[in-house]
């Protein structure tokens, strides 16, 4: 009899060691689960098109949205006295002139900035968000491989056999961005962590970037 | 003598499975458990109000100077010949200081059913992204499209489209969905783009799949408001090169 209670304890031990291993087990598969969703979810986050910025990004962004929108008041107000004053007036108009014809493209710009070049294969979508991302950071002016980008031009368009076309002209790699404005803000903005160049450099390996920041940068007019 | 059924072990095996998800996702909850945190949540987001309201406040502003401005400079024209006012209306016109009218397409685009946009970490492919309505702009573009907004918001060459969590901003200002997509141009070369096979492709899957709710017809009259925003040179001059 107390033979076979001993057998009887050995083996409810036994199943009692199983039990808390299938236990352990599970747990751990369950923690596996989860982590491997939400590594999954990272990924797609970190290569996908759009920064998963936060919200200390989001204040950030409206503030110096609105301390610009403050300054072209303070512009648009002296216009305003100029207009008003018939000596002025005309001025004011050939300032506003000169202004629009820098921003639409009709003359040739220059300025100091950055230039951009990618090489390798490069999808069409990629260099949208290339120079989205440019004119986010502040570029007054981008162009692309020569091509000044003004609300005339034609957008970026992949025709069957793959090649990419640019306001009716064929893009070849090098692709070469060109930006004016703040050459350090435009720099941080492309190279900063999970920014657009971590991103393009994750989603499409053997693409070479190379970024220079420039004094001068110039930009010939639109065609 | 005790033995475990397949059923007892199975039983153990979701109970372990269920309580390590549990545990997992207890730790891992990225949710605040103090006020504190919830006030400083509460805080940036009527921060980030009190942002958006001034932003409207300055665009309303912009857009009314701009307004006088013009019609000062009309009454110029009257007294003066030689104003170059023709050529400013084309720069303004081309640049997208005023307002336009005419036939084109609309777009009506939305997240899909059952997803939370107000969920920063929620990264689902039933919601718009930013990059959808920049390939939607971009081939409009490719369309020749003369002018372009949305959700009233006029884009310009200029014009970042971006994400800041799941909030999408157009000319750094928060556009919601849904979202309604105008460009005016020629609709017999924007629809058969809009339906190519190969354009949007991503988008064009989310659709099929019922992700993303997305609608677009050819109108007769539309519109697309004036440009609100900054336009404010630092850098950018005239170069001493070619311009002769």
């Amino acid at each position: 009899m107390k033979h076979f209670d001993k057998i009887r304890q050995v083996k409810l031990a036994r199943i009692g060691r199983r039990q808390f291993l299938i236990l352990l087990t599970s747990i751990l598969l369950g923690f596996l689960i989860i982590m491997q969703a939400r590594s999954f979810t990272d990924v797609t986050a970190m290569i996908g098109r759009d920064t998963r910025a936060d919200v200390f990004r989001e204040i950030k962004i409206l503030k110096s949205t609105n301390e610009k929108l403050g300054d072209e008041i303070s512009d648009l107000e002296d216009q305003l006295i100029k207009t008003s004053d018939s000596g002025k007036a005309l001025e004011g108009i050939a300032e506003e002139i000169l202004k629009y014809r820098l921003l639409t493209g009709r003359v040739n710009v220059s300025g100091p900035g950055l230039e951009l070049t990618l090489t390798g294969d490069i999808k069409a979508l990629w260099l949208t968000d290339i120079v989205n991302e440019l004119f986010n950071a502040g570029a007054e002016a981008v162009g692309v491989n020569g091509i000044r980008l003004t609300d005339k031009t034609i957008g970026f368009d992949t025709i069957p056999n793959g090649q990419i076309l640019l306001n009716g002209a064929i893009l070849k790699s090098p692709f070469v961005f060109t930006a004016i404005g703040d050459k350090q803000v435009l720099k941080d903005a492309l190279e900063q962590p999970h920014g657009i160049l971590q991103r393009l450099s994750q989603s499409l390996g053997g693409v070479e970037m190379a970024l220079v920041q420039k004094d001068i940068v110039e930009m010939e007019k639109a065609l | 003598m005790p033995t475990l059924s397949w059923r007892t072990y199975l039983v153990f095996v979701a109970t372990g499975v269920f309580i390590g998800l549990l545990v997992t996702t207890q730790v891992k909850s990225s949710l605040p458990s103090s006020s504190y945190i919830y006030d400083q949540l509460a805080v940036q987001k009527e921060l980030i109000k009190d942002y958006v309201d001034d932003q409207a406040m300055l665009k309303s502003k912009i857009v009314a100077l701009r307004a006088k401005i013009e019609e000062n400079q009309a009454n110029i024209r009257q007294s003066s010949k030689d104003t170059n006012l023709e050529t400013l209306k084309e720069l303004k016109n081309d640049i997208g200081l005023s307002s336009a009218k005419g036939g084109g397409v609309e777009i009506n685009l939305t997240d899909g059913f059952f997803v939370n946009r107000e969920n920063i970490e929620e990264v689902d492919q039933s919601l718009v992204q930013a990059s959808d309505l920049r390939d939607i702009v971009n081939l409009f573009r490719s369309a020749k499209a003369t002018a372009i907004s949305i959700n009233d918001q006029r884009v310009i060459a200029s014009t970042p489209i971006s994400s800041v969590g799941n909030t999408i901003m157009v000319n750094n200002y928060h556009v919601l969905p849904p979202f309604n997509i105008v460009a005016l141009g020629d609709p017999e070369l924007i629809m058969p783009l809009l339906s190519g096979e190969g354009a949007l492709p991503d988008l064009q899957a989310r659709v099929s799949q019922f992700k993303i709710q997305f609608s677009a017809s050819a109108k007769n009259a539309l519109s697309v408001p004036v440009y609100n925003g900054n336009l404010t040179i630092e850098f950018l001059q005239e170069s001493s090169k070619g311009n002769q």
